[in-house]
């Protein structure tokens, strides 16, 4: 599909919880794939497993009560079944992640410049003067008003915007070939929520990266994407390029998230369509299409069979549904 | 505040002391002396005094740094007290390093993996040794290392001092701090352990592995710090009332610090050297409660700032 070999390859990857209620899929049968230097956005509701799928691809979740299978690639290292200490490796220096809550992502009693010098002193053997001098660059690099001084104050000093931004700095420090933007702009207001994309892209741009960026907001991914992941209750349930997904969707799921989000060309106070019913139960998942009990084209076959991903008419749009939208849909709106 | 504190220990131990049964002329004078020797010693020693009255003066002399001078021993409150508090800084010093060395790391494994083997065992094994009070611990560990061992210096009556010979006066300060250690370790681990197990919750451990740092550093760099409030805020307390409380260890091990020396002063109806000790005591623990609030302030910044 494309010249430059691919950065991630991600196969059947499943992430199981274990519950005092039971095992809960939280990401089930996810394969996908991102290129060098491509931005590819992941979209679904709250608890759609975006959060989970990104820890896991890295990696990251937590170390017991926890089952993963399938297979990571990331650089050509398995990722899936690595212990921690081999992820040690490629943790800050191949593969960052950018967290949702700049609240509760910041270690409150260690000081700002601590918190990003750790990785250049610790994983890049930089002297203390070298590390603070470049996490001071970094610093200035994502917009943090008089950065020398900013390095030595607590994150409790500091605006959620600024907290967000020091996040970013950290990581960015191991300069990372994939870095995982998980909801970086959630806690934020929207006027910051602009700023902090912008920079992501311009960062992106200037380091070479790749960057999965995790959102409920299709706003977001909108123009800052080249492809699009929708995933309903830990699967993928429609995946190509933002366009196709945006214009062409086939997936009734797609189409409720796009119709439930706010757009420009709407007259102002258009009511906004929300989608009825509530997000599966992940412990009793039903055995058809996930999404079928919220659906109004539900059918029979819905409930009691589960859509695989088919392909759609343009080259790498795949969706999973039995009863698909018309095609056409989207060239008339 | 310190103040108001001090004057109500003081007040509370002055007045408490002379309820006591107990009379220092009996003790000076012996039990067949003329109630007219009695009458003319205790005016002399100023004991004809209302009580109130005798507070006062004794308030006023310590004002002037005065601690009095005992009227059974005959030597300055201050000699004696200043020879036993060395004692005691050793004991807590010692017991101290022993119980935060071995809570910091063992909590640590503990939180690593709560409910796996390990904690399991040390979490029963810390509840077993909380359980035991501190004068059986030191009768069993007096039977089994000085008796049935037969290492010398750990029995009672053999305290070394500092100045004499170093390695005598560890020896002989091993068993009791030992146990004092124990004592404080248990509260320690478990305090920290559980702190721990939160703070391992948090997102900003996960961001820290995320950096690809060892778990090592991020236990000591990352998980310690914001857990270590409570555990403080315990030794601060705890450290105060070693200096109130190691008395039965002491007194069980005839190690003279404060707490031997106030336990033979109450035998001996010693006003003065009770008071003394009160005194001091209590200004210490308050200092230490000082101390560590300061420590908890700079560990933890966010309480300055909230």
């Amino acid at each position: 599909m494309s010249l430059t070999p691919q950065l991630l390859v991600v196969k059947d990857l499943s992430t199981t919880f274990d519950t005092p209620a039971g095992p809960l899929a939280a990401v089930g049968g996810v394969s996908f794939d991102l290129n060098q230097n491509e931005t590819m956005g992941i979209v679904g509701e709250s608890g759609s497993g975006k959060t989970v799928l990104a820890r896991t691809v890295m990696g990251l979740q937590p170390r017991s009560k926890v089952t993963v299978s399938g297979s990571v690639l990331l650089n050509g290292f398995e990722v899936v079944g690595a212990s921690d200490v081999e992820k040690q490796k490629i943790w800050g220096l191949q593969v960052a992640m950018i967290f949702q809550d700049p609240m509760t992502s910041l270690n409150p009693v260690m000081r700002i410049g601590r918190q990003i010098d750790e990785i250049l002193r610790v994983r890049l053997g930089m002297d203390r003067h070298a590390a603070k001098a470049r996490a001071i660059e970094l610093l200035e690099l994502v917009g943090i008003p008089s950065p020398a001084e900013r390095y030595h104050v607590f994150p409790g000093q500091l605006s959620g915007g600024m907290r967000q931004r020091v996040v970013i700095a950290t990581a960015l420090a191991g300069s990372p070939q994939l870095l995982l933007a998980d909801e970086p702009t959630t806690g934020l207001d929207v006027t910051i929520q602009a700023q902090i994309l912008n920079l992501l892209d311009e960062i992106k741009e200037r380091m070479k990266m790749s960057v999965i960026l995790v959102t409920h907001d299709l706003g977001v991914v909108a123009t800052r994407t080249s492809r699009l992941i929708v995933m309903y209750a830990g699967r993928i349930v429609e995946m190509g390029s933002t366009r196709d997904v945006f214009v062409n969707h086939r997936m009734p799921y797609t189409r409720a998230l796009l119709d439930g989000s706010p757009k420009v060309s709407n007259p102002s106070h258009t009511r906004l369509l929300a989608i009825p019913g509530r997000p599966p139960n992940l412990l009793k998942l039903p055995p058809g299409c996930s999404f079928a009990p919220r659906c109004s084209f539900a059918t029979d076959r819905c409930h009691k069979e589960r859509p695989e991903l088919q392909p759609a008419n343009t080259p790498g749009h795949t969706f999973a549904c039995w009863n698909p939208l018309p095609t056409n849909r989207g060239a008339s709106a | 505040m310190l103040l108001g504190i001090i004057i109500v220990i003081t007040v509370g131990a002055f007045y408490l002391i002379h309820l006591l049964p107990g009379d220092p002329a009996v003790i000076i004078l012996g039990t067949g002396d003329s109630p007219a020797n009695k009458a003319r010693l205790y005016a002399q020693l100023g004991l004809n005094k209302p009580i109130y009255e005798q507070y006062f003066v004794w308030m006023k002399n310590i004002l002037h740094g005065n601690l009095g001078t005992s009227f059974i021993s005959e030597t300055p409150v201050w000699t004696t007290i200043k020879s036993a508090i060395p004692i005691d800084l050793e004991l807590m010093v010692i017991s101290q390093i022993l119980a935060f060395a071995a809570a910091i790391p063992l909590a640590m494994r503990s939180a690593k993996r709560p409910d796996g083997p390990l904690d399991r065992m040390l979490s029963a094994g810390s509840f077993t040794l909380l359980s035991i009070p501190a004068f059986i611990a030191i009768v069993l560990l007096v039977l089994f290392i000085a008796i049935d061992l037969g290492v010398p210096h750990t029995g009672p009556s053999s305290y070394v001092s500092l100045g004499s010979d170093w390695i005598g006066n560890l020896e002989s300060l091993a068993l009791p701090s030992f146990v004092l250690a124990v004592g404080s370790f248990v509260v320690y681990y478990r305090v920290l352990r559980s702190d721990l197990i939160a703070t391992l919750q948090e997102e900003f451990i996960t961001m820290a592995r995320s950096k690809g740092i060892s778990q090592r550093r991020i236990m000591w760099r990352h998980a310690l710090r914001p857990s270590s409030v409570a555990l403080l805020g315990t030794a601060g307390v705890n450290i105060g009332g070693l200096l109130a409380g190691g008395f039965i260890v002491q007194y069980l091990l005839d190690i003279p610090g404060l707490g031997y020396t106030l336990i033979s002063a109450i035998g001996y109806s010693d006003y003065l050297v009770v008071q003394g000790i009160v005194l001091v005591v209590a200004v210490g623990v308050i200092l230490i409660n000082f101390v560590f609030d300061f420590i908890i302030n700079i560990v933890d910044p966010r309480i300055s700032r909230e």
